[in-house]
């Protein structure tokens, strides 16, 4: 069905590595100060550390955005359409993309999300995210990076 | 230090092929037939030119000397900003030549839009491809996997929240989709020319990514421009009015290489260019006589306008209403048709149609043009921004 799953290097494979050894989903956390960041960098931009881990997070985000495609150049996905692809805002502050078996239609930015990953190969990960079980009000939703003009 | 750079270089030459879906010819001969257009056009030979900006994939500098003709080349670069390329080329064009590494610069840009993904059966076959720059890791380690292959589906992750934020109606989309079909009924080279566009039309397509209708995208295009940057000096003793490049900037949104770890997703390149390029320029957004703004998706011009001061964040609908952006209009925008209905030329035609202008030559002709403001925007969120004027 997805006929499309990269081989990633360098420190995104460290990432789905993370992730498929955890069965969890996993994020880079800096050794220095605590922060977590997504998608995976070499240094952290706020203590300029180059120490850091993949740890697991709570699986636990909201939608920020999300697209919802009509039309796909991948014939796997091109079946599945009209399909959503969520922006998941972690509550751990990191954001990252995630399909999702919810129909477009039922999805609305600020909703609450579990998220769980699925390994396609040795080498990847793909991030799932679907409404939590007890949808929480969106105004308890932590916010580690919230900007009011976003 | 800025001094010596804003205002004293002009653009020369122009020259651009037809757009068409399917061309006949190999991408390479379109590069190379509007590079020698625009040389002819200034009046120069391809020996005057000693700087080159190619094309950000397709061909290099070093076989478009070749082709043409040009024996020494004292400088050259690429550009790599995706759509905000060629905008943001005229700074690194400028920088060449008051810096005094260049005299005449030559920018270059043609691909095949359309035909790369529907080769016509008898059509000569290329492996000569775009260079993606930084978007191609992004695009094949995160979005891809996720079924987000298109352009179309990347922005649409941030403008769903530009929609549903401001509450941003279909009318103002609508509004630039059809304010540039009507332009493009008056350019002889677009290629929606003969096609006009109704509210009917563009409310009867389907959705490609929502909130993308069909009419909201560019059209895919067979093409190639080209332009000649010189100093203002030389520029007075050419052929055409000198059209003179005032101020640019190109800006980049925080992080660049992905979207959605942006503090504000709606915070973009051009954001930090615009204000960036007015300052350079010592022009405001309202001394500006035609507005030329890359519209790779209508709801893109819309943010684009707002980050230029047109509007307060989520006021564009109000900017782009009631015939503003007509001919005619207070500021007309995509004169040409733009990349919505002339065709999709990496925004080279932008620059094209602004130096057109300017000159007062343009099919559209703006009455007594004297200020334009043109606007790249590419990759995931970069951006550019030119503007020009008339020799005073
Ligand atoms: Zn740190």
């Amino acid at each position: 069905m997805r006929t499309y799953v990269p081989t990633p290097e360098w420190i995104v494979l460290d990432w789905h590595h993370a992730c498929i050894a955890a069965e969890l989903l996993c994020i880079q956390r800096c050794t220095g100060c605590g922060r977590w960041r997504h998608p995976p960098r070499r240094f952290c931009p706020a203590c300029q550390s180059d120490q850091a881990a993949f740890e697991p997070v709570t699986g636990s985000g909201s939608v920020l955005s999300f697209a919802v495609s009509h039309r796909s150049l991948d014939p796997g996905w091109q079946a599945h359409a009209p399909y959503a692809t969520l922006l998941v805002e972690l509550d751990e502050g990191p954001r990252l993309l995630a399909a999702t078996t919810t129909p477009p239609g039922e999805i609305r930015i600020g909703q609450r999300l579990a998220v769980r990953t699925e390994a396609l190969s040795e080498n990847f990960v793909l991030v799932w995210a679907d409404p939590a079980s007890h949808d929480e009000p969106t105004s308890m939703a932590p916010r580690a990076r919230g900007n009011p003009h976003d | 230090m800025g001094t010596d750079l804003w205002g004293t270089t002009a653009i020369v030459g122009v020259g651009e092929t037809d757009y068409v879906r399917g061309s006949d010819r190999h991408v390479c001969d379109l590069i190379l037939d509007a590079a020698m257009e625009a040389i002819t056009d200034a009046g120069l030979k391809p020996a005057d030119i000693n700087g080159i900006i190619p094309p950000p994939g397709y061909m290099s500098t070093e076989e478009i000397a070749a082709h043409l003709g040009v024996p020494d080349v004292a400088y050259h670069v690429s550009v790599l900003m995706g759509g905000a390329s060629p905008t943001a080329s005229l700074q690194t064009a400028a920088m060449a030549i008051a810096g005094g590494l260049a005299d005449n610069v030559l920018v270059c840009m043609g691909w095949n839009g359309y035909s790369a993904l529907r080769p016509k059966p008898d059509a000569r076959p290329t492996k000569r491809v775009m260079n993606l720059g930084p978007m191609g890791e992004t695009v094949r380690n995160h979005y891809a996997p996720y079924g987000l292959m298109s352009a179309a589906q990347h922005y649409s992750l941030y403008l769903r929240r530009y929609v549903e934020t401001f509450g941003i109606p279909e009318d103002a989309a609508a509004a630039v989709a059809i304010a540039c079909r009507n332009h493009a009924q008056l350019n002889s080279k677009a290629l929606m020319r003969g096609a006009p566009l109704s509210r009917a039309d563009y409310d009867a397509a389907p959705f490609i990514a929502e909130p993308l209708r069909k009419f909201d995208c560019c059209v895919e295009t067979d093409c190639a421009t080209a332009v000649v940057v010189t100093s203002l000096e030389r520029a007075r003793d050419l052929v055409h009015p000198a059209v003179v490049y005032l101020g640019g900037a190109e800006g980049h949104p925080e992080p660049a290489d992905e979207i959605a770890n942006r503090a504000n997703l709606l915070e973009l390149g051009i954001h930090r260019a615009a204000p960036r390029a007015f300052a350079r320029a010592g022009v405001s957004p309202h001394d500006i006589d035609v507005l030329e703004i890359y519209d790779c998706f209508t709801y893109v011009v819309l943010l684009q306008l707002e980050a230029l001061g047109y509007a307060e964040p989520g006021g564009a609908p109000a900017f782009v209403a009631n015939g503003n952006i007509e001919l005619g209009g207070r500021f007309p925008l995509n004169t040409h048709g733009g990349l919505l209905s002339q065709g999709h030329c990496w925004g080279l035609n932008h620059v094209v149609e602004a130096t057109r202008q300017l000159r007062g030559t343009a099919d559209a002709q703006v009455t007594d043009a004297e200020l334009a403001l043109v606007t790249g925007y590419g990759d995931l969120g970069d951006g550019s921004v030119a503007i020009l004027g008339r020799d005073r």
